[in-house]
């Protein structure tokens, strides 16, 4: 090996190096972006009391893209069971969306403490998840930090859950027809952990993790409600997947027994319509790591 | 020279190259994980293979006969050939492949880091381009190729293949890069794709150089046309192909799932970026085999065709 041959190796390897190093350099955004919660200790149970809603609807403003059909014949099982699979990204009826996932991003709850600093307690009961026709329902769900979450497969198919969180731990497991629903918690909170199925790439569902009870997702008449909310000023935040997920904040004041609305509206030119004790806040736009 | 034993290099060969065409097929089709284990899927060795799981399995099952292959290739070459550094060849490929197979259960285990992903498809080339170099030593035109005059021209021509040979290998691992740091319903991002781009300017300029050099200086030598003739072809066709790739997969988010061509023109412009690659190294190696390194060299070679076949004869 002559030398100009060596000084051609060591630029290959020295710029193959740098070529990984900078497409590995990415990393994880602060949690306290992500966790619908401020990044505060949380000692004190949350208040007791009267406590009021939050309740709105969430629209769709234009014309919704038509569902696509998908693809089953890599596995037949899908196919028989689920004959008309389509996305369900986008899910519009009479103008209203389903599936957004609404939460207290924030917020100070009258007698001066934030809502991070309280600890709500886990709830016992798991939260369920089911794969069904090749298809996750339900397609957006909330968990609390901790919360168990159980999966269960009710096809005649192998399916694998692999959710990818970029603050919590990623997992990747098989469940075989018939195998016992497959319990797991996230640690961290996280808004929201996507979840796919590597057998069935058409297959996936988001997962809210937060540290507080406080959210709800849209159902099919886009209607939501967040219960159980202690009086104060909140920012409530409207989370609707996509390419680029749309988050839409709000600022929602909630009273002792207070019912307090907030509507949020998506597609194309969409606006946020309040109620008149409500002020809406400017549109916040969230970097998407790893995203272009 | 032992045609059996060529023949079977040419056989490994082409089994890698199959072997590639599967593992950007796991890719495209977002399988690498469709099985959380390795070496077995889903605790068996024959699975049922339906959904992605027939990609992934159907991959490891190419790899292992690729693998048989390879041990084979390393025992018949420590038995059959006599030249030391082709003996040593034989055993690195053996290594590469082990180390490959390890590389790909490593990527399962630890859910498709970018780094191992692309260390991966990189080896995966490397592997490709050692038993194509193997079939090459161990072919007749090989053996019978002779020495030709001092290099015509300023700038040699095992140079300008050398620079495009290590350029279209960064370009790969640009390429690998880019196509592990996003599956298909995510945006690819930008700044690779951007460095894919420049990647694929360089390598024309680089080949287009090398090619064109050697049409035009040594056109009489089929021994070095013919191969600088089918990488500047591959070249063209991997050029069409990354645009087609490019176009496809930006629409790829917008999909319920990878649709199939997505997953042809992007697994298209894998196996012709191999191509490319290897017909390059073909005449990369031939320039090296018919241009001494140095003047001195060539001036004190007594090498003729009469001469390089008795000294074969002597070797084998």
């Amino acid at each position: 090996m002559n030398k100009q041959t060596k000084v051609w190796l060591v630029i290959s390897i020295a710029l193959s190096l740098l070529a990984l190093g900078s497409a590995c350099g990415g990393a994880r955004g602060p949690e306290t972006n992500k966790n619908g919660g401020e990044a505060t200790s949380a000692t004190a149970a949350p208040p007791s009391g009267p406590t009021g809603t939050i309740s709105g609807v969430i629209s769709y403003n234009g014309t919704p893209p038509a569902p696509k059909k998908i693809d089953t014949t890599a596995d037949p099982v899908c196919g028989q069971k689920n004959p008309n699979l389509t996305t369900d990204d986008t899910i519009v009826k009479d103008g209203k969306l389903a599936n957004v996932f609404v939460y207290i991003k924030e917020g100070t709850v009258d007698g001066g403490k934030k809502v991070a600093e309280y600890t709500w307690p886990t709830p016992t009961n798991a939260v369920q998840l089911d794969q069904n026709g090749c298809h996750y329902a339900p397609h957006v769900m909330g968990v609390m930090v901790n919360q168990k979450l159980s999966i269960t497969n009710s096809d005649a198919t192998q399916h694998n859950i692999h959710p990818t969180p970029k603050l919590n731990q990623e997992w990747n497991q098989t469940q075989a027809n018939g195998a016992p629903p497959i319990e797991k918690s996230f640690a961290r909170a996280e808004v929201l952990i996507p979840v796919k199925c590597n057998q069935h790439p058409w297959m996936k569902a988001y997962i809210g993790v937060m540290k507080h009870p406080l959210f709800a997702v849209s159902s099919d008449t886009g209607a939501y409600e967040i219960k159980n909310v202690p009086p104060g000023k909140y920012t409530v935040v409207a989370w609707r997947e996509g390419q680029t997920p749309e988050e839409k904040p709000m600022e929602v004041t909630v009273t002792a027994n207070g019912a307090a609305k907030a509507d949020f509206a998506f597609g194309g030119a969409a606006t946020t319509s309040i109620a008149p004790s409500l002020k809406m806040m400017p549109a916040i736009e969230f970097p998407m790591i790893g995203k272009h | 020279m032992n045609r059996g034993l060529n023949r079977y290099a040419i056989l490994v060969a082409c089994a890698t190259f199959f072997l590639i065409i599967a593992g950007a097929l796991v890719t495209s089709n977002d399988a690498g994980l469709a099985t959380p284990d390795w070496p077995l899927s889903n605790g068996q060795v024959f699975p049922k293979m339906v959904g992605n799981l027939f990609w992934e399995h159907g991959h490891r099952m190419v790899a292992t006969t690729v693998g048989m292959l390879t041990i084979v290739l390393a025992f018949y070459i420590y038995k059959k050939e006599k030249r030391d550094w082709v003996r040593k060849l034989g055993l690195f490929a053996l290594l590469a492949v082990i180390a490959q197979g390890l590389l790909g259960g490593l990527t399962v285990k630890l859910m498709l880091p970018l780094a191992v992903s692309t260390a991966h498809a990189t080896l995966a080339q490397l592997f490709f381009c050692t038993t194509v170099s193997l079939a090459v030593f161990t072919s007749r035109s090989w053996m019978d190729a002779r020495p030709l005059q001092e290099e015509k021209g300023t700038l040699p021509l095992r140079y300008l293949c050398t620079a495009a040979l290590v350029t279209i290998f960064l370009q790969l691992i640009i390429g690998a890069t880019l196509r592990h740091s996003a599956t298909w319903d995510q945006h690819l991002p930008a700044e690779l794709i951007l460095a894919h781009i420049g990647g694929a300017f360089a390598v024309t300029i680089a080949l287009g150089s090398a090619s064109v050099t050697t049409l035009r200086r040594y056109k009489d030598e089929k021994f070095l046309t013919r191969p600088a003739m089918v990488a500047l072809s591959f070249l063209a066709v991997q050029l069409f192909l990354g645009v087609a790739a490019y176009m496809t997969r930006l629409a790829s988010p917008g999909d319920p799932q990878p649709l199939n061509p997505m997953i042809a023109i992007t697994v298209a412009h894998v196996a012709c970026g191999a191509l490319v690659f290897v017909s390059t190294i073909v005449l990369t190696l031939r320039t090296y085999r018919v241009f001494p390194a140095t003047r001195h060299s060539v001036q004190s070679s007594s090498f003729s065709l009469s001469a390089s076949k008795s000294s074969l004869k002597a070797e084998l």
